[in-house]
């Protein structure tokens, strides 16, 4: 009996303190994030943003803060759910958000297959979505008020242009470092190269491809399986599907005493991490994306809607080819 | 004739009816969990109230991280681990959304969860290999499978139109998953509390030996634990499947670790023979709404998971057990100073 009385004592005692400290800490976060409560004080709208990463991404952590300015400069005020890339909970951070009734909602799909119940069901809640840096599907566009980001086929197509021209019409082969396997991004960068090199340089042959899952490490660790599994000899050429993946691909051919500069290495994002190898001259070539122009441009759609314009067409994110003639420039400085 | 004699407890012995409660009381585990719910509770009525407003989302989220958590508990009773249970919900929601016919899917995807809990069973009884290392080959070599099945891209169900009938409510606010999850804990309550071979799950992860001595055969009772926990892993998967109109193969991100935290805080105890399905109830009762009340606060997902942190490690530290020990080290640390200033 001493000891129920005591474990109870502990642990009243315990959650109080932690609570205590929860609770000014929750004060302190809305505050610091810049996120308001649906129904914030001052706000002329409430919207609601379920995103699938954020500061724990380094996309996301710049692609937040022009999204919170713009935000404020347009009096929003903005709920921000980061669902880490799982379905699921994204799905149920939708339910949360219809439960809120904001006056909209911008959703950065986790996995494109799986928004049509969400979009169905702010839709019966008289709720309008807009959707920011992955495009649902084209049978689910008729459930969104509008889209903003890269026209991220275009970047793997673009990459996939630089390629060819490097390659020139000579036989070559190339191996492939794919995103996070199911992710919208990683599918259409993936097709829109592919598709593109089948198209205008036939003479560029993938020999293998992996998934890299957006991180340096895992791709450093396929790509040097892929290579000793094709055989590096056999290999003139590397495409990844982001800067950072790159960094890995290139770290990988290092770690093997292979000099990445007579390969013919593109890739996409133009970061501060792709940059400086296209500079250097290990990578050839990469597609800049911007993440500030993504989280700014959200809004913005965002606003048009709510302010009842209507959006008729995509507002893509200009896709500007990097190479070393123009990498130095500061219109495409990196951002994150 | 002389009168019975009765011997003095002290204070429980003070009036049968108190002293029979108190006994019954002492013995539950659910204490933390009860009292960790009704502070919840009280912090999300005044920081919060719309976690109980829209109690369907709220109910929603508690059964989607309760409903693994439920069969993980009888996994968990016998001392065992399961950490196979994200990637079975994954290639379960996989093989569902192959199949062109949704009730032939549904029915293989809970085929696939039971032999998955067999295969488990089978590498830790047959083989001897340690339940944390087995089960931790199959949620590689699952994931690996899902990829695989699914040609690494999400796979959408033949049938949307069912599948978003699907998530619709029921009855009022309702929702299938709710309803499932509702009937999973009727069935493994009844199943741990009032059948026999529910209850020898006690049994086996109190003291496994002692168990086999009675005549328990644990071989069989530790197949059933991992079958059952396969079986509500893959019904999970056929939901989110359902629900998501596409199987998606990285499905369970978050499942695996809410699980375990769930079962923790509703007072199972690791190392078997403790706990209780209520227990695991109040536990996803308690984190659901924590997560709910945090989302609608606008609380970042990674200061979530500091609270959610903190909470699981206030149910580890203050489980009776842990604090005995803390208290006899304290106790052991108090004599020994004066011999050390000596």
């Amino acid at each position: 009996m001493r000891t129920t009385r005591r474990t109870l004592a502990t642990t009243g005692f315990l959650l109080a303190a932690g609570l205590v400290v929860a609770g000014c800490g929750s004060d302190g976060d809305s505050t610091d994030t810049g996120s308001a409560e649906a129904g914030g004080e001052g706000s002329s709208y409430d919207v609601y943003a379920l995103l699938p990463q954020g500061t724990d991404q380094p996309y996301g952590t710049t692609y937040l803060p022009p999204m919170e300015e713009e935000a404020e400069a347009q009096n929003i005020g903005l709920t921000i759910t980061n669902s880490q890339y799982d379905a699921d909970r994204q799905a149920s951070d939708c339910q949360v958000a219809v439960a809120a009734q904001p006056d909209l909602i911008i959703l950065w799909p986790a996995v494109g297959d799986t928004v049509r119940p969400c979009l169905e069901a702010a839709d019966a809640a008289g709720i309008p979505v807009t959707v920011t840096n992955s495009d649902v599907n084209p049978e689910d566009k008729d459930l969104t008020a509008g889209y903003s980001g890269p026209d991220t086929y275009g970047q793997g197509a673009s990459s996939a242009e630089i390629m060819c021209e490097l390659a020139d019409g000579e036989e070559i082969g190339i191996l492939v470092v794919n995103g996070l396997t199911g992710n919208s991004t990683a599918i259409n960068r993936r097709d829109g190269f592919v598709e593109t090199v089948e198209a205008d340089c036939p003479n560029v042959s993938i020999l293998a491809e992996q998934p890299g899952d957006w991180n340096k490490d895992t791709s450093q660790t396929v790509t040097s399986e892929m290579l000793t599994s094709v055989g590096a000899d056999n290999v003139q050429g590397i495409y990844a599907a982001d800067d950072t993946m790159v960094a890995g691909a290139i770290d990988a051919l290092k770690a093997r005493d292979i000099d990445p500069e007579p390969l013919h290495i593109t890739s996409i994002g133009n970061t501060e991490l792709g940059n400086p190898l296209v500079i250097s001259g290990e990578l050839d070539g990469t597609v800049f994306q911007s993440s500030s122009w993504d989280g700014r441009n959200a809004v913005v759609v965002a606003g048009q809607v709510l302010n009842g314009e209507e959006v008729t067409e995509d507002l893509f994110m200009p896709s500007v080819k990097v190479t070393s003639e123009n990498a130095e420039d500061p219109e495409v400085a990196p951002e994150w | 004739m002389t009168e019975p004699q009765t011997l003095s407890l002290g204070d429980t012995a003070a009036t049968d009816r108190a002293g029979r409660l108190r006994a019954v009381l002492s013995r539950r585990t659910e204490g933390r969990a009860v009292v960790l719910l009704a502070v919840v509770f009280v912090m999300a009525l005044a920081l919060e109230p719309l976690v109980f407003t829209a109690y369907e989302v709220t109910l929603g989220r508690v059964a989607l991280i309760g409903l693994v958590a439920l069969g993980l508990t009888a996994v968990i009773l016998m001392g065992e681990l399961d950490l196979s249970v994200a990637s079975t919900l994954a290639v379960s929601g996989v093989v569902m959304a192959s199949v062109p016919n949704i009730y032939a899917g549904i029915a293989a995807a809970l085929v696939v969860g039971l032999l998955i809990g067999a295969v488990n069973a089978f590498f830790v009884v047959k083989i001897g290999i340690n339940s944390f290392i087995a089960t931790l080959g199959m949620l590689f070599v699952l994931r690996g499978l899902a990829f695989v099945l699914s040609g690494e891209q999400p796979v959408r169900l033949t049938n949307i139109e069912a599948g978003i009938a699907f998530g619709r409510p029921l009855v009022g606010p309702v929702s299938p998953r709710i309803l499932l999850f509702v009937l999973v804990f009727i069935a493994l309550q009844v199943f741990v509390t009032r059948m026999r071979v529910g209850r020898e799950f006690y049994a086996v992860g109190g003291n496994r030996q002692a168990a086999r001595d009675a005549g328990i055969p644990v071989d069989r009772r530790v197949f059933t634990g991992f079958m059952i926990s396969g079986f509500v892993a893959s019904l999970a998967g056929v939901i989110n499947t359902l629900e998501l109109t596409a199987a998606d193969p990285t499905a369970g991100g978050t499942v695996l670790l809410a699980s375990f935290a769930a079962a923790i805080i509703g007072g199972v105890a690791l190392k078997g023979g403790r706990g209780s399905i209520v227990g695991t109830l109040l536990g996803a009762l308690s984190l659901g709404t924590i997560e709910v009340g945090l989302t609608l606060s606008g609380v970042q997902v990674d200061i979530q998971q500091v609270f959610i942190g903190g909470v699981l490690l206030i149910a580890v530290i203050t489980d009776p057990a842990s604090l005995r020990e803390a208290t006899a080290n304290f106790r052991l640390f108090r004599r020994r100073e004066p011999e050390v200033q000596s």
